[in-house]
């Protein structure tokens, strides 16, 4: 049985339908990274796994929880417990500007999960370490670059051990050359087995992390399939297009 | 016409008690008025219909109001309603404090409102409780975006004291009109009286804008 599995998802926001009976699965050791034009609803599709929409129709997955089940008006079903295993980072940091980056790692453990403080801050400490940041405990983000935040941010999630982590284009906002920097935390969290959903425009890095790329356009998949063969061998023209006009864009 | 402002000596003790009590009408009327305004602020953000009107009603009749009005209403109208002696004090106080929280709870919810959505999905995302979210996330940010407009609340109120002298209340004001009287010199006075305004609202109002700045820089992450 798939890790998480999407079956029939239906979002609508007003009357603008994005998702009609949608469908996706992936496995426990996969990284999917979702590609498509813009607006076509690769967000709303990670909202929706956050529980951060209202869907209409459809049911959610996560290991062997029902996660999610829609229902008109919003009468949706979302279950808490589940929801504490997914983790999400946002395009624009969404840090909280006026906790320290330390306060930032710890509210949601020491406020919402019972874990001591002293505990919490170890364990903060220990990843700031690893992420290189253990200098900029102290800083407010205000006081971070980009890239940093967007550590901070991921570090953040990883403080409540989630099962699975969503980005939303984390590194749509930053300067280029701070992108390899949050690149690389987030091929050091693939490394440790991590599985994701990964929305990104930079297709050099999907090829590198991906186990699955799946490319969608209005509110379907259009083509999934490991990225040798994805990027290598695209079987529908659709994603042959899209693929072109990406790539040229790069150079 | 010759100007002559040495006789403001004799006078400065009276002037310094004259600033004195203004600066006490101004100090509880901010303490007050932030308390109520806070509620207020509240009031307006409510789901609860009853709770919402009643207060938008009550802002926006205290907004729309002149302020001399509102101190006559109540220095005059409002001990006869309530069948109670007040001092002049107390009215003027009641009366800048009301006007006051009406004032400072639009800075209150004009921050509140001015919070990211992306502030509340991170909330979630995290699984934080609605009560922590409020008071560790959504509270903290409001109050320091709204500390520059608050500070901008005190210097509108601290010239707008100036009115409580029409209900015979010793001010900076009323005691400056009485010397003018007195000594029949009205240039000299009142324009001292001005520039003892203006030494205490300049440094204020610079305030504002240096707060202001630092903290956007910290509020805006
Ligand atoms: N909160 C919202 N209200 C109304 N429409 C929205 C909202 N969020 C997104 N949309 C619309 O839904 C569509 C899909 O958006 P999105 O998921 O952000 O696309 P993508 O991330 O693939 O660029 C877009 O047409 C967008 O304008
Ligand atoms: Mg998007």
């Amino acid at each position: 049985m798939a890790f998480v599995e999407i079956d029939g998802l239906i979002k609508r926001y007003g009357t603008l339908s994005i998702f009609e009976g949608f469908d996706l699965n992936m496995g426990s050791t996969d990284r999917l990274v979702l590609i498509g034009p813009s607006g076509c609803g690769k967000s709303t599709l990670l909202r929706c796994m956050m529980g951060l929409e209202d869907i209409a129709g459809g049911t959610i997955r996560l290991g062997d929880d029902d996660y999610i089940d829609g229902a008109p008006n919003g009468k949706m079903k979302l279950n808490r417990q589940v929801q504490k295993e997914v983790g999400m980072v946002f395009q624009h940091y969404t840090l909280f500007p006026h906790l320290s980056v330390l306060g930032n790692l710890c509210l949601a453990p020491v406020r919402s999960r019972g874990i001591k403080k002293s505990e919490a801050r170890d364990k903060a400490l220990g990843l700031l370490e690893r992420f290189g940041l253990a200098d900029r405990a102290n800083f407010y983000p205000s006081q971070l670059s980009g890239g940093q935040k967007q550590r901070v941010a991921i570090a953040r999630a990883l403080m409540l051990d989630p099962k699975l982590m969503l980005f939303d284009e984390v590194t749509s906002a930053l300067d280029p050359e701070l992108v390899v920097e949050v690149e690389n935390t987030m091929m050091e969290l693939a490394e440790a087995g991590m599985p994701m959903m990964i929305v990104t425009h930079d297709m050099h890095f999907a090829r590198n992390i991906a186990t699955q790329v799946v490319f969608q356009e209005r509110g379907k998949v259009i083509e999934a399939a490991p990225p040798k063969d994805l990027f290598g061998n695209p079987q529908q023209d659709r994603t042959r297009d899209f693929l072109r006009n990406v790539l040229h864009i790069e150079g | 016409m010759e100007l002559d402002f040495s006789f403001l000596l004799e006078y400065s003790g009276v002037l310094w008690r004259g600033l004195l009590t203004t600066l006490q009408f101004v100090g509880l009327a901010v303490v007050l008025g932030l308390i109520w305004g806070f509620i207020l602020s509240m009031g307006r953000t409510s789901k609860n219909l009853f709770i919402y009107w009643i207060s938008t009603l009550y802002v926006e009749f205290f907004r729309g109001t002149p302020v001399l009005v509102q101190l006559f209403w109540i220095f005059f109208c409002l001990p006869l309603f309530l069948g109670v002696d007040m001092s002049g004090f107390t009215s003027a106080v009641i009366a800048l404090s009301l006007y006051s929280g009406a004032i400072t709870s639009e800075s209150f919810r004009a921050a509140l409102k001015s919070i990211e959505a992306s502030q509340f999905d991170a909330c979630t995302a995290l699984g934080l409780p609605n009560g922590v979210r409020t008071i560790f996330v959504i509270l903290p940010q409001a109050v320091l975006r709204a500390v520059p407009n608050l500070l901008s609340n005190v210097v509108s109120l601290f010239k707008e004291s100036a009115l409580v002298s029409a209900v015979g209340m010793a001010d900076l004001m009323y005691v400056g009109q009485n010397i003018a009287n007195n000594v029949a010199r009205p240039i000299e006075i009142l324009s001292a009286v001005a520039i003892i305004y203006f030494c205490i609202g300049f440094p204020l109002t610079r305030a504002v804008s240096m707060v202001e700045g630092r903290l956007l820089k910290v509020v805006k992450a």
